[in-house]
C-alpha cells in the first residue's frame, strides 16, 4: 500500500504539471477516467489562484483587458504555486513576472501599476499592529535620541516608481476615459508612501528628498544618521510619520 | 454558542448590509482565512460579532497533510478564534499542502489506517492550539483511491471517537459525492455517529454534463440548495436531531435576502423535526 506522503507528493506533482500518470495509478477510474477526475482539482486550484491575482491587480487587468490578463495569470499560476493557505500573500512576484513579459512592453508603465496595486493589497491586508504614540519617545533619554531606530507598521510600502502609477490606476479604475486621457503617462520619477491609516488606505506622494529620509527611517536606520543627512527636514519628517501612525515599534540601539 | 437554528455564510459583500440593517439571522459563519489579516474586514467582523454569534470555518489548515499542519497558519487561526470568541470552529477532512506548496482546494484523502493516524494527530494538535473542539467536515469528492480500505463515514466516526473532535456534516457534499462516486447517501448519514455531529452545511451545486453522456456534480456553492439535497437534509436532522445549519454561497454571491430565504426554509424543516420529536 502506498504511503500517504508519497500519494500526496504524486498528487501535488500532478497539480503542478500536466503529467498525472504517477498520481493516476492510485486513483480509481470509475468509468470517468482518473486523469479527468484529477483535472477537476487542478482546474479549481488554478482558477482560484488566477481569481486571487484578479482581485489584487484590478487596474492591471483593465489596462491589458480581461482576456490577456487571464492568459498571463494562467502562465504565472502554472509556475508560481502558493506557499501558504493565506492567499492574501499570493502574487507578490507577479510584478517581476509582468516586467519580464515581452507582450507587456507596449505598456511600459504596467509593472509600476502592478507594484502600486501590490502595495495597496499589502496595506489592506497587513496584520493590525500598535502605532507609536510620539509622547512615548519623551521617555527615552535625550542623549540616546540619535540611537532611535523605528520599525514601520506592516502596512507601509515605500515606492520609487518611474511612471505615475497611482494616477494611472485611479483613472483606469474610475472607468473615466477622459480622466485617463488627461494622465501624463510619460516616464518621470514618482515617490509614494502607501499605508493603512486611521481612515483607510492612504497614498502620499512626496519629493525625492522626503522619500529618501522616510525610506531610511523605515529601513531602521539610526535617527541620528538621518538627522545628520538633513538636520532641517528630518525632525519634521519624523513627526509627520509618527502622526500618521507609520511606525509600530522602536529600539534604542547604537 | 451557536444555536440549533439556521445561519448564513457571511461574505464581504454582505458586511455593510448586516451592519446597517441588522437583519434577522440566528448566526453567521465566516471563512477564517478571510480575516487573518488586519484592517477593515476584521473591524467589520468584530462589529457584527457584537450582535450575532459567529462560527469560524477554515479552508486551508490541511488536516490531512502527511507533512503536518502549518504552525503559523494554525496560530493565526487560534488568534482569530480567540479574538472573535468563535461559537464553533470547523475544518475539512482534506489536505492542501505538500512539499512546501499550498493548493487552494480541498484535496481528497485515501481512507486508510495510516491516513486516519495522520488526521488524528493533526486534529489533536489543532484542538490543543485552538483550545477547543474542532468540527471536521466531509468534503465533496470527485475521485476515490484504489487503496482506500475504510468508508468515509466510518473514517469520520473513528476520527471523532479517537480525538474527541466533532463532525460537520455537509449534506450537499454527501449528495455530490454519492452521485459522483456511486454510494448510498442515506446509508452514509446513518453511518455517522449522531452525537458527534455538531453542525450541518447546505449549499448549491451544479451538474456538468459531457458530450459522451458522462456527468459529474461540481460543488460550486453558486446556486440555491437542490431539492434532492433538501430531502436528504430532512433525513439528516431526523437521524441527528436539530443541529446548527448553515446556508453557504460562494460563487456569484446574491443579496443577503436570498440567503435568508434559504435559511428560513431550513428553519421550517428544523421546526418540523423538533415538533415531530416532541410528539413522539
Amino acid at each position: 500500500m502506498p504511503a500517504l506522503f508519497e500519494v500526496q507528493r504524486a498528487f501535488a506533482r500532478a497539480l503542478l504539471r500536466e503529467d498525472a500518470g504517477e498520481a493516476c495509478a492510485h486513483i480509481a477510474d470509475d468509468g470517468f477516467g482518473a486523469a479527468g477526475r484529477l483535472r477537476i482539482y487542478r482546474n479549481t486550484c488554478r482558477s482560484t489562484l488566477a481569481a486571487t491575482l484578479r482581485l489584487t491587480y484590478p487596474a492591471v487587468e483593465k489596462l491589458v483587458g480581461s482576456g490577456f490578463f487571464e492568459h498571463v495569470a494562467a502562465q504565472y499560476v502554472a509556475c508560481h504555486p502558493a506557499r501558504s493557505g493565506y492567499l492574501n500573500d499570493y502574487g507578490g512576484e507577479f510584478v517581476a513576472f509582468l516586467a519580464g513579459l515581452g507582450a507587456a512592453r507596449e505598456l511600459p508603465y504596467l509593472p509600476d501599476v502592478a507594484r502600486f496595486e501590490w502595495a495597496l493589497s499589502v496595506a489592506a491586508n497587513a496584520a493590525d499592529a500598535p502605532k507609536i504614540e510620539p509622547t512615548v519617545l519623551l521617555l527615552v533619554d535625550a542623549e540616546r535620541h540619535g540611537d532611535l531606530r523605528f520599525t514601520p507598521h506592516p502596512s507601509v510600502s515605500c515606492l520609487e516608481l518611474t511612471h505615475p502609477a497611482d494616477e494611472i490606476a485611479d483613472a483606469v479604475m474610475s472607468g473615466d476615459d477622459a480622466a485617463m486621457a488627461e494622465v501624463d503617462i510619460a516616464a518621470r520619477p514618482v515617490h509614494l508612501i502607501v499605508h493603512r491609516g486611521h481612515s483607510g488606505i492612504e497614498t502620499e506622494r512626496c519629493t525625492a528628498r522626503q522619500y529618501g529620509l522616510i525610506s531610511r527611517l523605515c529601513a531602521g536606520e539610526a535617527l541620528g544618521r538621518v538627522i545628520e543627512a538633513a538636520p532641517e527636514q528630518a525632525p519634521m519628517i519624523l513627526a509627520q510619520q509618527l502622526a500618521k501612525g507609520r511606525f509600530s515599534a522602536f529600539t534604542v540601539t547604537a | 454558542m451557536i444555536p440549533a437554528s439556521a445561519g448564513v455564510g457571511l461574505r464581504f459583500t454582505h458586511h455593510a448590509a448586516v451592519l446597517e440593517e441588522r437583519p434577522a439571522a440566528a448566526w453567521f459563519e465566516v471563512h477564517a482565512e478571510n480575516y487573518m489579516g488586519g484592517g477593515r474586514p476584521l473591524e467589520y467582523l468584530e462589529a457584527i460579532r457584537c450582535d450575532y454569534p459567529i462560527a469560524l470555518h477554515g479552508v486551508a489548515l490541511s488536516l490531512g497533510s502527511a507533512e503536518g499542519i502549518d504552525a503559523r497558519h494554525l496560530q493565526r487561526f487560534a488568534a482569530l478564534a480567540d479574538r472573535i470568541d468563535a461559537g464553533l470552529v470547523s475544518e475539512h477532512l482534506a489536505w492542501s499542502a505538500s512539499g512546501g506548496n499550498h493548493f487552494p482546494d480541498l484535496l481528497p484523502l485515501p481512507y486508510t489506517e495510516e491516513a486516519l493516524a495522520v488526521v488524528c494527530s493533526n486534529v489533536e494538535r489543532a484542538q490543543q492550539v485552538l483550545r477547543r473542539q474542532v468540527l471536521v467536515e466531509n468534503p465533496s469528492s470527485y475521485l476515490r483511491y484504489r487503496h482506500s480500505t475504510i468508508g468515509e463515514a466510518e473514517f469520520l466516526a473513528a476520527l471523532a471517537a479517537r480525538t474527541g473532535c466533532g463532525i460537520l456534516c455537509d449534506v450537499n457534499n454527501v449528495y455530490v459525492s454519492a452521485c459522483n462516486l456511486g454510494f448510498d447517501a442515506v446509508a452514509y448519514l446513518r453511518a455517522l455517529p449522531a452525537s458527534a455531529v455538531g453542525e450541518i452545511h447546505l449549499a448549491g451545486h451544479r451538474l456538468r454534463q459531457f458530450g459522451d453522456g458522462r456527468s459529474i456534480r461540481i460543488d460550486d456553492h453558486g446556486s440555491r440548495v437542490a431539492p434532492a439535497v433538501w430531502s436528504l437534509y430532512a433525513e439528516a436532522i431526523r437521524f441527528f436531531g436539530p443541529r446548527p445549519t448553515l446556508i453557504e454561497w460562494d460563487t456569484d454571491v446574491p443579496a443577503l435576502e436570498v440567503l435568508q430565504e434559504e435559511a428560513r426554509y431550513a428553519e421550517r424543516l428544523l421546526a418540523k423535526e423538533t415538533a415531530d420529536a416532541c410528539a413522539i
